[in-house]
């Protein structure tokens, strides 16, 4: 399923609200208003409980149950679809299964023949950087091992959109830095329109094209920044360091 | 809580705000887990009541109960109750106080395991029932061989958990006894035995749930008094209200042991971290 | 000295416990050469001896014990197969779960034991009384820990499936059972372990035909214990080596390629 680059894939939320049962509390996301053009990759930063990975949930379509509109590639969202991948915080590997097969989950019900998909598998997990180790067991890999055959698994479908729900975040800091390369030198060679939840705010940075800054209580947008850096872009820049400190004193500094 | 699979075999699950229909859903809900046991009941009475089911086979369930009620009233039943709950507390409290010891042995000395851990191992592999021939040529039909039987059963669980438990010490909580020089008894009291006692009252409570079983075995093969005597005696004069009834009672007695036993392992648990 | 000098476990240790055995062994051999010979509760170890190989080679070893198996073996799998299933709708299906689930509960509060003499006015007092206890006696941990371990799949490897637009087939045939399966399994052992168990107490309570059971329980009545001593020996053996056997097939599909 390749896309032409330039084809309409923008990511479009209209009045998105979703409230618990609770019709007394805040509601977890209030009127939600984002656009985003194909190709792009876009981080959506905030702190415990601003609704992020609720948001990314609607996106992915494993909730229906929200008011306003989620449309994708001109068609509304209402359940998942292979066309947009998403990548957890935990690996959620099967355990039953090696790399290999993990990785090929994806593509059970995919309209390709064998021998296509099995190239599809050996593409991605080289290109994650695991090749060599198409047959070992997730309890054989390191955490940051497993969340990269997470991430093969999320793009091997090719799909349009890929939603990472802060997929760095059970990793140590070692191996966070090293990850978020990868996933830069992953979406300039792919251009995979990319949404990023996360919490590390340089992480933002460091990736996206533009942060999407959220508050919480109720969930709502506070400010969409344009990171308007050259790529590539690295940890210990200048600029990179900068910018997340602009953010995190703007946003994060004074509120609870 | 919801079911987890039901978001995948109920695509439509959503949270939603409460609708007048829900109210009914929800008194559906509270009926369901009646609607087996009061179906099976309508079919024995009208079973009963139209000769589908003869009385030699299936008594009414109101005959039942008369003879339920009957045996409470003359008390004897509580002759027989007696005779069981004695066995079972005796052979119960002799199994499971010496299972605490012998496992404890076990666990806390390497040198007793190695000389008794392999024939412990070896004897464990023959069930409880095998036993009972041999213990009846031995010690015959009378109590001893009640109590030995139901002892053996609950020894075994009490012992392997205990052993376990011992065994089982946390290694972080080992360094930090040894950071602080406990010694050999020091350890024992304060760090080895609380952290077992959690996994010992899990055994205790498997224990008796093989004791009440092999209470009820010993009782129908070989006695002359006691619930499982009853069982029998109903049995063999086709008075199976009399047998059904005992069997109620089995199930009650085993089931509201059962309940204190896990509120007494429940509190063994509390600030144990899983 | 340090506490944690426990730790060293020896090799040697594998010779130390034989000692009791063999100790008690010899001293059995004393006692019984001082008592009367002939049968009675004391009896030596060549009664027993010989009593064994009598056993083995009219062929009465073998054909009590495969009568046991045989009948094991059926409930066994009578009442795995059964199990499964209601496990398998316990575990799925919320509905059913709640309808039924209580009941059975309830259900197995009963020992299990206490059912024979029912059974034998329905079915009799032969083989197929039997099959149906040890069916039962089978049923119960399969049903209890095959829907466990579908009810406690976790809701992450769900919303993979769904991500991946994975139909209800699909999803049960490659996730749920997979993820089931250590529980199943266990479920299963269980009930081999279980209905061996019961074969004995059947044998003893249901007393027509014939059964490693039957064996032990007549030589008690006459008083043979060189027969019961030998039954007892087979019943050990026997039940070690179904312990063997599922152990080292949970041991083949488990541990190469799950964590442990």
């Amino acid at each position: 399923m390749t896309t032409a680059i330039g084809q309409d894939s923008g990511l479009t939320l209209r009045h998105v609200s979703k409230r618990f049962n609770d019709d007394a509390a805040p509601p977890v996301l209030d009127r939600i208003d984002l656009s985003i053009a194909s190709g792009e990759f876009v981080s959506i930063v905030g702190a415990s409980g601003c609704g992020k990975s609720t948001l990314l949930r609607l996106i992915a379509g494993l909730d229906g149950d929200h008011e306003g509109e989620i449309e994708f590639d001109g068609k509304r969202v209402v359940t998942t679809d292979l066309s947009r991948g998403i990548v957890f915080q935990d690996h959620r590997l099967f355990p039953w299964l090696d790399v290999a097969q993990n990785v090929a989950v994806a593509l059970r019900n995919a309209p390709l023949s064998k021998a296509e998909k099995a190239r599809a598998v050996a593409e991605h997990v080289e290109l994650v950087g695991l090749k060599g180790y198409e047959r070992h067991y997730p309890h054989q890999l390191s955490g940051g091992m497993a969340q990269r055959v997470a991430i093969a698994r999320g793009l091997v479908n090719r799909p349009r959109l890929l939603l990472l729900d802060e997929p760095f975040g059970a990793l140590d800091a070692l191996t966070r830095s090293r990850l978020q390369l990868e996933l830069q030198r992953i979406w300039e060679r792919e251009r995979i329109t990319m949404v990023l939840v996360t919490h590390d705010v340089e992480e933002a940075v460091l990736l996206s094209d533009r942060i999407v800054v959220m508050q919480a209580r109720p969930g709502r947008i506070g400010e969409v920044i344009d990171v308007g850096l050259a790529r590539p872009r690295k940890v210990g820049d200048r600029e990179v360091a900068g910018l997340r400190d602009d953010i995190v004193d703007t946003f994060f500094t004074e509120a609870a | 809580m919801a079911n987890a699979l039901t978001r995948v075999f109920l695509p439509a699950y959503r949270a939603r705000r409460t609708l007048p229909g829900d109210t009914l859903r929800s008194i559906g809900w509270t009926a369901l887990p009646w609607i087996v046991p009061i179906a099976l009941a309508l079919l024995w009475m009208t079973g009963s009541r139209y000769g589908w089911i003869s009385a030699q086979v299936l008594p009414p369930p109101a005959l039942v109960f008369e003879t339920l009620g009957a045996l409470l009233k003359n008390g004897e039943l509580w002759i027989h109750v007696w005779a069981s709950m004695t066995r079972a507390a005796v052979g119960f409290g002799g199994g499971v106080a010496l299972g605490i010891l012998l496992g404890g042995l076990l666990g806390l000395s390497r040198t007793f395991e190695a000389y008794v851990l392999p024939s412990f191992n070896a004897i464990v592999q023959v069930p409880v029932l095998g036993w009972l021939p041999f213990l009846m040529i031995v010690v015959g039909i009378g109590e001893p061989l009640k109590y030995l039987l139901i002892g053996h059963a609950a020894l075994v669980p009490v012992t392997l958990s205990t052993l376990q438990g011992f065994r089982g010490t946390p290694r972080a909580l080992q360094e930090v006894a040894a950071v602080y020089r406990y010694s050999r008894w020091q350890v024992i009291a304060r760090v080895t035995l609380p952290s077992a006692i959690p996994v010992i009252g899990t055994g205790v409570r498997l224990a008796f749930t093989k004791a009440w079983l092999t209470l009820v075995v010993v009782e129908l093969v070989a006695s002359s008094e006691g619930l499982g005597y009853l069982i029998v005696y109903g049995r063999q004069l086709f008075q199976l209200d009399l047998v059904l009834a005992a069997v109620l009672i089995v199930g009650a007695i085993g089931y509201a042991a059962d309940r204190l036993l896990n509120v007494f392992e429940r509190r063994l648990q509390r600030g144990r971290s899983v | 000295m340090s506490t944690l000098d426990w730790e060293a476990g020896t090799v040697k240790g594998s010779w130390r416990g034989l000692v009791l055995p063999v100790a008690a062994l010899a001293v059995w051999w004393i006692v019984s050469r001082g008592a009367q010979a002939g049968h009675g509760v004391m009896v030596s170890p060549a009664q027993v001896w010989d009593t064994a190989v009598e056993q083995v080679r009219s062929g009465a070893l073998v054909r009590a014990l495969s009568a046991s198996l045989a009948r094991e073996l059926t409930g066994f799998a009578i009442g795995t197969g059964l199990g499964l299933a209601l496990g398998a709708l316990l575990g799925i299906s919320k509905l059913a779960n709640r309808a039924i689930a209580p009941s059975f509960n309830t259900f197995k509060q009963v020992s299990l034991f206490a059912w024979i003499p029912l059974i034998s006015v329905w079915f009799g007092l032969g083989d197929v009384a039997k099959v149906v206890f040890l069916s039962l006696a089978a049923l119960v941990p399969v049903v209890m820990h095959t829907s466990d371990g579908i009810r406690a799949v976790p809701v992450n490897w769900l919303d993979v499936a769904r991500a991946y637009r994975y139909g209800r087939l699909q999803t049960l045939a490659y996730v749920v059972l997979p993820a089931a399966l250590p529980s199943i399994f266990t479920g299963v052992y269980l009930a081999l372990i279980y209905s061996w168990l019961a074969t004995l107490g059947a044998e003893y309570l249901l007393v027509a035909g014939s059964g490693i059971g039957n064996t032990l329980v007549d030589g008690s009545e006459q008083f043979r214990m060189d027969l019961v001593v030998f039954g007892v020996i087979v019943v050990g053996l026997t039940g070690w080596a179904l312990n063997a056997l599922a152990r080292g097939v949970q041991r083949r599909w488990f541990e190469t390629s799950r964590a442990a």
